[in-house]
């Protein structure tokens, strides 16, 4: 049976900061559960100490600290990636969650240390909307656990080249479609009167 | 993909957007370039004593209103074959042509253009509108350099292909698929795999055939369902009669240590579960037909066949895997090792989200993943392509029961003698009865004295039939049988296989009843899929236009009837292609049943009466030999 938040180590842990042992449950916690059950949590962006999402039509956002070691985790990370054999893209070993165990490392942060923002007019930091924003995180980095390692440390490396197969649309120019780059002569096609 | 949001379906294009002069954009689901850009492009393409090509239309991104929309665009399909040779000869400069007309001509004179630097340099002055195929969701369209790239492939995939002297006509989309198998091992030339999927009907064992045949340095070996294993053998002695052809089956099967190279060696899944002498060849192209037959991670069959060697590893399978997962995973875990993690991270990461919570971020991750290694086309997608209909035989083997019983009746009959004159027409029409049922299925042949269990795994065409029906699973069918009991055998067994009940039209029903059940098949989006007709009712004027596949479950001795049957489904100028399979048990009356029917077909429809009296005046000697199938 695969646990529907935290079926990952990875998303386990931070299942911990939504889900402390120690505390009382949160009373939120179903309504938030349900929100991220039922994709009310959308664009959902994950960064550098911050998740963003927009939550039943409110802005809401996690901000939360990096990892302070970093050259130690770089390390861990390395050595993992390099005893792991081939790994799907976007996944990570769960070795590492192990080693960063052992090395005394939180994958996640407390609850404490999370910094919560939301539009909606609640009164409790950690408002119905965040708390299902750290759900929606949950999930997301079950399907990608990579995505817990650029939450918690500087982004060094480029986002994924693009690639070569594809061009973005934004990059073309509308104007242009119809003529060869680099070629000024000859009448262009964008400027005929278009008749409706 | 699972809940992954289907292509917008994009609106037809204004003719005010068009730019009103004639352009040209490769199309990799057709393989061939299209021209397009004026209201009416057939005529603008005859004023410039071009070819007119194939009609279509095809999803395009072009500037309306100042942004660049996918929209419905008319095309003319050029000819890969003739049209190319035309755009070589076409005088551009002057004529009123895009930019997009001017780089395609410059690819197609350029012979190095499959080289890195030549492609990138015509790239860097192709227009956009030479390469607008939009992606599924609209943001971005194939890059001119991957357009360059299909498109030179598709020439190279030609050109090897009369080489290695394969004798089909490639339609464009089979020519373009045959070009996508061999791209997935030429990237870094060392191994690779993929799955082709497309719908039934479309002909992937022929693009699996061009695959095979222009990679010469072989072995290859095809590992297909027991009852295909004949097929495959026939398809490959026709359409690449020069590639030596080894079947390994059956007990006394051998195979040489060292197959000579280019060979194919054509293997059942029952022998690769067991096998010892699959495993210590180095195969260069694996092909693993009816993939489905791997879909358990944890069977022998699916732990045999992770095991082969091979450079190039090929799944196929009519089933669209992709919307069920754990089945995508075990045939990708077969072609593409690692590519999607070790089983368990594989439902935790993407199994469970799609599946039990429809994420949409884990499918499109997912869908990303596999795209570039899963083709799949359906028969809508290439209906331009499509001739209304398409005639298929497939042939099937005898099982071991089927052998033996087969054998008894004819000994049998031989031993008591047939007689003469009337007699001995009344004692050749019966032993040919008992050989049809038992080809059929021995349980139709021994009705009520059958003791066997289980229908399934004792009789060739049942099971290849099974196969068939449960593969079609978007599509509807009609299947044709003579014989009522085997109808009944038929409806039961699919009915369990298909978890729906599979109704059976037969003259007993009465005329409500088959009104009914014609009704449904037509009109009811909830219907089973499959109708089972006996080949008598379908003399009834029934109208059955919405199956896209015909199977004549055994033959009838005139083509007429059969042919009659098949028209229930189709009417002239209906816009949808039919397949007809008829199925084939090999080395038996029927197959000498099939080669009378292609001479009748070839004598335009004057039927020579009476085949069964035809028979009846054969001598012993020649009698049996077409019994046991040696005069087809």
């Amino acid at each position: 049976m695969t646990a529907e938040f935290g079926a990952t180590a990875w998303g386990r842990a931070w299942l911990r900061t939504a889900e402390p042992v120690a505390a009382p449950p949160d009373r939120l916690r179903p309504k938030a559960r349900s929100l991220a059950r039922n994709h009310a949590v959308t664009s959902l962006t994950i960064t550098a100490g911050q998740v963003e999402a927009e939550v039943a039509g409110h802005r809401t956002s996690l901000r939360l600290p990096l990892w302070d070691d970093a050259e130690r985790v770089e390390r861990l990370v390395a050595k993992a990636l390099d005893n792991a054999g081939p790994l799907a893209p976007g996944d990570l070993p769960d070795d590492l969650a192990a080693a960063f165990r052992s090395e005394g490392i939180a994958i996640a942060v407390p609850p404490d240390a999370l910094t919560p923002d939301c539009a909606c007019a609640a009164r409790r930091p950690l408002c119905v909307h965040a708390l299902a924003t750290l759900y929606a995180l949950i999930q997301r980095i079950d399907e990608t656990p990579a995505l817990a390692l650029d939450l918690r440390r500087q982004a060094h490396q480029l986002p994924d080249p693009p690639s070569p197969d594809w061009t973005p649309m934004s990059t073309i120019n509308p104007a242009h479609f119809y003529k060869s780059p680099g070629e000024t002569n000859g009448p262009t096609t964008s400027a005929r009167t278009r008749v409706r | 993909m699972p809940d992954l949001p289907a292509p917008a379906a994009a609106p037809d294009v204004h003719p005010a957007d068009l730019p009103g002069r004639l352009q040209l954009t490769f199309l990799p689901a057709e393989g061939t370039l299209a021209w397009w850009g004026t209201a009416d492009v057939a005529a603008a393409l005859r004023a410039h004593g071009l070819p007119e090509g194939r009609p279509s239309s095809a999803r395009l991104a072009i500037p309306v209103d100042g942004e660049l929309r996918s929209v419905l665009v008319p095309v003319r399909l050029a000819d890969p074959e003739r049209d190319v040779d035309a755009l070589l000869k076409l005088d551009v400069p002057t004529g009123p042509f895009g930019d997009s007309v001017r780089t395609w001509r410059e690819a197609a004179r350029l012979p190095g253009i499959a080289d890195g630097s030549v492609r990138e340099e015509v790239a860097a002055r192709m227009p956009p509108a030479a390469h607008a195929v939009p992606n599924d969701d609209g943001t971005a369209v194939m890059s001119a350099g991957a357009a360059l790239g299909a498109f030179a492939r598709t020439l190279r995939t030609r050109a090897e292909l009369a080489v290695a002297a394969v004798d089909a006509e490639f339609r464009p989309y089979q020519l373009a698929g045959v070009a996508w198998l061999r791209s997935l091992a030429e990237d870094d030339g060392a191994s690779g795999g993929g799955v082709l999927a497309d719908e039934m009907g479309l002909g992937k064992t022929l693009q699996a055939i061009g695959l095979l045949a222009t990679r010469r340095a072989g072995p290859h070996l095809v590992v297909c369902p027991t009852s295909l294993v004949a097929n495959w053998r026939r398809e490959l002695a026709r359409f690449a009669p020069g590639t030596p052809v080894i079947v390994h089956h059956g007990p006394r099967r051998d195979l040489p240590a060292a197959p000579p190279p280019g060979a194919v060696v054509v293997t059942g899944y029952g022998v690769l579960r067991a096998d010892d002498a699959l495993p210590a060849i180095d195969w260069d192209v694996l092909i693993l037909d009816e993939a489905q037959q791997i879909k358990n991670p944890d069977a022998l069959a699916s732990r045999a066949a992770a095991r082969l060697p091979a450079r190039l590893r090929i799944a196929m399978t009519g089933t669209p895997v992709e919307n069920r997962l754990g089945e995508l995973w075990a045939i990708l875990n077969v072609t593409n090792p690692g590519l999607l993690g070790p089983r368990a991270r594989f439902r935790q990461r993407f199994a469970v989200p799609i599946e039990r919570r429809r994420s949409p971020a884990a499918a499109a991750r997912l869908n990303a993943l596999v795209a570039p290694y899963l083709l799949r086309r359906t028969k809508a997608e290439v209906l331009a392509d499509l001739p209304p209909k398409q005639h298929s035989t497939i042939t099937c083997t005898l099982t071991a029961e089927q052998e033996r019983l087969y054998r008894e009746a004819v000994d049998r009959a031989f031993a008591d003698g047939l007689g003469s004159g009337i007699e001995r027409r009344g004692r050749v029409l019966a032993l040919l009865t008992a050989l049809k049922q038992i080809c059929n299925h021995p349980a139709q042949y021994l009705g009520a004295h059958d003791t066997g269990e289980d229908l399934a795994g004792r009789s060739g065409k049942f099971d290849r039939a099974t196969e068939m029906l449960t593969e079609i699973a978007d599509d509807r069918v009609l299947v044709f049988t003579q014989y009522r009991a085997m109808g009944e055998l038929l409806a039961r067994h699919l009915s369990g296989t298909l978890g729906t009940p599979v109704p059976f039209l037969h003259g007993g029903l009465g005329p409500e009843r088959r009104d009914r059940l014609v009704q449904a098949f037509q009109n009811d989006p909830d219907a089973p899929p499959v109708l089972l007709l006996s080949l008598r009712a379908a003399g009834f004027g029934l109208n059955l236009t919405r199956a896209g596949h015909v199977v004549h479950y055994d033959r009838w001795w005139n083509p007429a009837v059969e042919d009659q049957a098949t028209d229930r489904a189709h009417r002239i100028g209906q816009r949808r292609a039919l397949n007809v399979h008829t199925l084939v048990t090999a080395g038996t009356i029927e197959e000498h049943v099939a080669a009378m029917h292609e001479s009748k077909r070839a004598l335009a429809g004057v039927v020579a009466g009476n085949a069964e009296g035809a028979l009846a005046d054969l001598s012993d000697a020649d009698l049996r030999a077409a019994l046991e199938g040696r005069t087809a």
